[in-house]
Parts: C-alpha cells; structure tokens; sequence
C-alpha cells in the first residue's frame, strides 16, 4: 500500500497544510530507527548462520568474514550423517527433543482445554485467581523447584527418563495456556452454546460441537508457545537427564560444546538446526501466536 | 450444587497436576529450607531460622544481590524501551510490517541456549565479530574483554539479554498500542497537541494496563533468567555475573546444600512478591488519581 515515508493519515493532515518537513523528518527516523532495529536483531542470526557455513580455520580469520568466501555445508553434514561419530549423537538430541516437546503439547493442551472453557463459562472465581497463578508461577524462581521436584521425580521413579520432563513442562505450561485459551473462549458468543442447549444438546455436547471447531486457532497457538517453550527448556534438562542417549538439544549442545571447544562452525551449525523447527513453525503461524501471547494482556 | 460438582471435574485434570508439579514442591521448598542439609550424610536436621540468618548476614549474599538488582533493572529497562521503540515504528503502516515484525521476534522464539552460544562467539576475545569489527574500524586498538572482565562482564551479558527479549515487550504494547482509540488521538491532534503530547497524554494512559503487565512480565522474567548467565560465565569471572538464581542453582547441584538453597528460593520467592504487589499498587493506584482528577 503504501511506504514506511507515506503514512497514511499525515498524508491526509500535509494536504491540510500542515509542515511538510517535520512529517519527513520523523518518517526519515523512523526508518532509520527501523533499519537499526533489523540490524540488531538479526546479525547475531546472521552470524549464527555465517559461521556455520565455514571451515574451522575461515571461522578465526581476522578480520572476520561476513560472508564466507569458500562457504561449506561440512559441518550440517557431520551433525546430520546418521554415521560417523557426531552424527548419530546429534540426531538422537534432535529426535529427544521431538519425542519431549510434543508429548508435552499434545498432554498440555489436552488438560488446558477443558479447564479454559470452564473458567470462561462457569462460575469460578476464575479470571483473577488463574491471573495470579500464571505471576505466581513465573514469580516462583524456577530453579527452586528443581530440588524438590528431583526428590519427587525420584520417589515416583521417573528421573532420568523424558516423562520426568514431560510432566514438569506440561504442568509449568498450564497456567498460562490456560490463560490463553480462556482468552479465545471468551471472544466466542455464549449465545451458540445457548441455542445448542436449548436443541436439546448436552453442555459437552454443545462444547464438542459449536466451540472446539471454532476455537482451533487458539488451540493451535497455545499449542505452538508449549511446543516453543519446551523445545528450549534447559534447567530441568540439565538436572533431570543423566543419561547420554536421553539428552535433549539444548543440554545436548553443551555436551557438544565441551567436547569440541573450538568447532565454532560446528556448534553454530548445531545452533541452527536447532533454532529453525521453532523459527519456521513461529513465522508460518505468526498471526495466531502473537495473538495467543498479547490476548491477555490487552484485555486485563 | 450437584450441578456444580460436575462443573469442576472440567478443572480437574489441570488442577491435580499442579498440586502434584507445582504445589506440592512449593511446600516441600519452604519446608525444607528449615532444615540443616549436610551434603555428606543423610541425617537432615531441624535447624530453625539458621539457613535464613547465615543467609542474610553474608556479605556475598548482598554482593549477588547488588549484581542481581543490575542485571534484572538494566535488562527490563532497556528491553521495555527498546520494545516500546519499536513497537511505535512497526504500528505504522508500510510494506512489509508483518514481515519486519517476524524477522524482529526471532531472537524471542529461538532458545536461551542457542542465544548464549552465539553471543560468545560474538563476544569472544580473539575472533569475536564485535571485536573484529571495531579493531578493524580502528576504533579500538586492542580486543575488548566482554565476558572475561568483572567490569565488562554484566553489560555484555544485559546485552545479549535486551537482544533476547525486547521483542516480547514490542509484540504485548504493539497489541496496546492497537487499542488506543483512533478518534482520541485525532481529536488530540485537531486541538493541536504535537506527537510527542499526543503520545504522553493519549497513548500512554490508554497503555498504563499492558505497560504494568509487560515490565512486571520482563522483570520476573530478568530474576528468574538462568540459562544465559549460565552458560555465557557460568557467574564468573569471580561471581561478578553470579545472580540470585544461579547462586541458588549452585548452592543445590555444585555444593550440594538442598536447605540452605531452599531457605534462599523462598527469600527470593518473598522479594519477588513484595516488589510485585507494591509495583502493581502503585501504578493502579496512580491511575486511580489521575481519573478522579481528570
């Protein structure tokens, strides 16, 4: 439609004539501004990405290459060869991770619907004392559930194994995916519901039919930020697994690290493939989970 | 009230987890931290208020405060302003937006793992970019010692940190700022207030909600940051980066001292608090007044 220097509304107020300098000028910080903010963000990716692309000794060259001038895929080889000795180590992190944050998403979403709906249409005490567990939780130090939740993990048997992870993951993620889908419920006229009810449908009946398919984008961004916040746990990874063929990515990339500590490129590498699962599946669906993250807030 | 009863069994599912994953350890926590936790022996002690006193009246304890306080006000106030830049350039309209806003929210979704690995690098001594870049500009003459240095230390990791999550302070006053009412500023604009009124006395107490929610948001967030302090300096060089929660995590997983680390979650847990409740007062009731004035 228009440009980042022709906002539409000042259009409107220069013809009324306003001072055409002024608008410009603040257009021309706002690009600038803009440009900046791009810069910021993404160098470091960039970066992450040109690194990964080069041979170990390109990598230290200085004055550092911005673009690789003999660019190679040498190191996602070694990372996702099922032989050789990285390989299959790598590719069985990726595969934990998988197995980890999907279970985590598809359990977490399956409790924290029902309760959403509940605290949308019943008469719970509900948005206020859900608002204060989701500030308590985040509130609550993480790292201080860790001891007694390893004792727990211990007493029902689950430490060093991925169900350990799972459940932790699901439960931490609870209140705030609630948080969310309540959000989605509430935006859906209870008039529906009423005309089902009235049909002679039953209340999980009408909830089955008329507000599950109508709800499914904010099914799919709640379950988007679980499976986000799972695939980059790290603390209870870190404490939980013990086990090498159990690790997760990110515990597993600073075994990696630890182990060849001057493969900048193959650790760039590894923090790439990584980063994309979530970075693609955050852009595809961008809409929603910005959405599902700014529901709350916005209306509280 | 049978009706009722079938009402919670919706709730149900969720809440059974979180006594179990949530409320249960939280217990467990404040109970343990009266007890002494010998790290050699299994015979665990009742010892009292001693795990808070020792606590408290170590220095060390207010040196890690004191960098604490640093990093979690420094990143959330940087962080806030950042985000609030902008998300005041991305709502206006131009080509590309939606574009521009992903590419800016992926330093959010990508994982404190993998940001930690990068920033090293970035900031590594010998063959860092930032390093490279800067001697090569002849702007410094020798590598700078970002993370090796106690002076240099918690600015570089704050750094990386803004870098990390300014975006989700951008995406939540992005939403804000697509609540404020068009009308209301147009009005403003008619009577002749300039951009810089139009933002102060229109959009930002239209904000004041979501502008509560985000910093609390980031600095609960700041507090609770483990990962990156960890694996950046691990809290060194010589505990200049050390802050309360990686204190915490090496009280329990390095020396092995479940009581004492429990004693010192719960002041923390009890800080936190505190500063949330008067944060939230404070700024409700701020607005109260101006409404009752205005």
């Amino acid at each position: 439609m228009t440009t980042v220097a022709g906002v539409r509304p000042r259009g409107r107020v220069a013809a009324r004539g306003w001072p055409r300098p002024r608008i410009k000028t603040l257009d021309v910080i706002a690009t600038l501004w803009l440009i900046l903010l791009l810069a910021f963000a993404l160098i470091p990716m960039l970066w992450m990405l040109s690194t990964s692309l080069k041979g170990q000794f390109a990598a230290l060259a200085q004055p550092p290459e911005w673009i690789p001038s003999h660019p190679t895929l040498d190191q996602y080889q070694t990372l996702l060869s099922p032989t050789g000795t990285v390989g299959p180590v790598f590719l069985r992190y990726f595969l934990n991770s998988m197995i980890v944050s999907l279970t985590t998403t598809a359990l977490g979403v399956l409790i924290a619907i029902p309760a959403a709906y509940a605290f949308s249409r019943f008469q719970f005490p509900g948005r206020d004392v859900l608002f204060f567990a989701v500030l308590v939780r985040n509130m609550f130090p993480v790292v201080v559930f860790l001891i007694p939740l390893f004792i727990l993990m211990r007493a029902l048997h689950l430490v060093n194994t991925h169900w350990s992870l799972i459940l932790t993951y699901m439960t931490f993620g609870l209140p705030l995916s609630i948080w969310l889908l309540k959000g989605f419920y509430d935006n859906i006229p209870e008039e529906l519901e009423r005309a089902a009810r009235i049909d002679g449908a039953s209340r999980f009946k009408a909830f089955w039919l008329i507000i599950m398919p109508l709800s499914s984008p904010g099914i799919i961004a709640t379950a988007i930020y679980a499976f986000i916040g799972a695939w980059n746990e790290y603390v209870y990874a870190l404490t939980f697994l013990n086990s090498e063929s159990l690790l997760t990515l990110p515990v597993g990339l600073q075994h990696f690290f630890t182990e060849f500590a001057t493969n900048w490129p193959g650790l760039m590498a590894a923090a790439f493939i990584m980063s994309v699962p979530v970075v693609v599946m955050f852009m595809l669906l961008q809409k929603q989970f910005v959405q599902a993250l700014t529901e709350g807030a916005v209306k509280a | 009230m049978s009706r009722h009863r079938t009402d919670y069994l919706w709730v149900a599912p969720a809440l059974l987890v979180m006594l179990l994953v949530i409320g249960y350890p939280f217990v467990y926590t404040i109970d343990l931290s009266f007890y002494d936790t010998p790290p050699s022996s299994a015979n665990w002690y009742f010892n009292g208020v001693n795990n808070y006193t020792q606590i408290l009246s170590d220095p060390f304890f207010w040196a890690v405060t004191l960098n604490t306080a640093f990093w979690s006000v420094g990143s959330t106030v940087l962080a806030f302003l950042i985000g609030l830049g902008a998300a005041l350039v991305i709502q206006r309209e131009f080509v590309g937006r939606s574009l521009v806003r992903g590419l800016l929210m992926i330093p959010y979704v990508i994982s404190y793992v993998a940001a930690a690995y990068v920033w090293r690098w970035l900031y590594h001594s010998d063959y860092g970019l930032i390093s490279g870049v800067l001697y090569d500009a002849y702007i410094i003459d020798a590598p700078i010692n970002f993370l090796d240095s106690t002076s240099n230390v918690m600015p570089s990791l704050i750094i990386a940190n803004v870098w990390k999550e300014f975006p989700f302070a951008m995406i939540m006053l992005l939403a804000g700022l697509q609540t404020v009412p068009q009308q209301l500023l147009n009005a403003a604009r008619v009577d002749g207030a300039n951009a810089w009124n139009r933002f102060w006395h229109v959009t930002v107490p239209t904000l004041r909600g979501v502008i509560i929610i985000t910093s609390i948001l980031l600095f609960v967030g700041n507090l609770n940051s483990f990962g990156l302090v960890w694996i950046m300096t691990g809290g060194g060089p010589a505990n200049a980066s050390q802050i309360w929660i990686t204190e915490v995590y090496t009280l329990a997983f390095q020396s092995l001292q479940y009581g004492r680390a429990s004693a010192y979650s719960v002041i923390l847990f009890i800080v936190m608090l505190a500063l949330g409740y008067f944060y939230v007062r404070a700024l409700t009731s701020g607005s109260r007044n101006r409404e009752a004035r205005g």
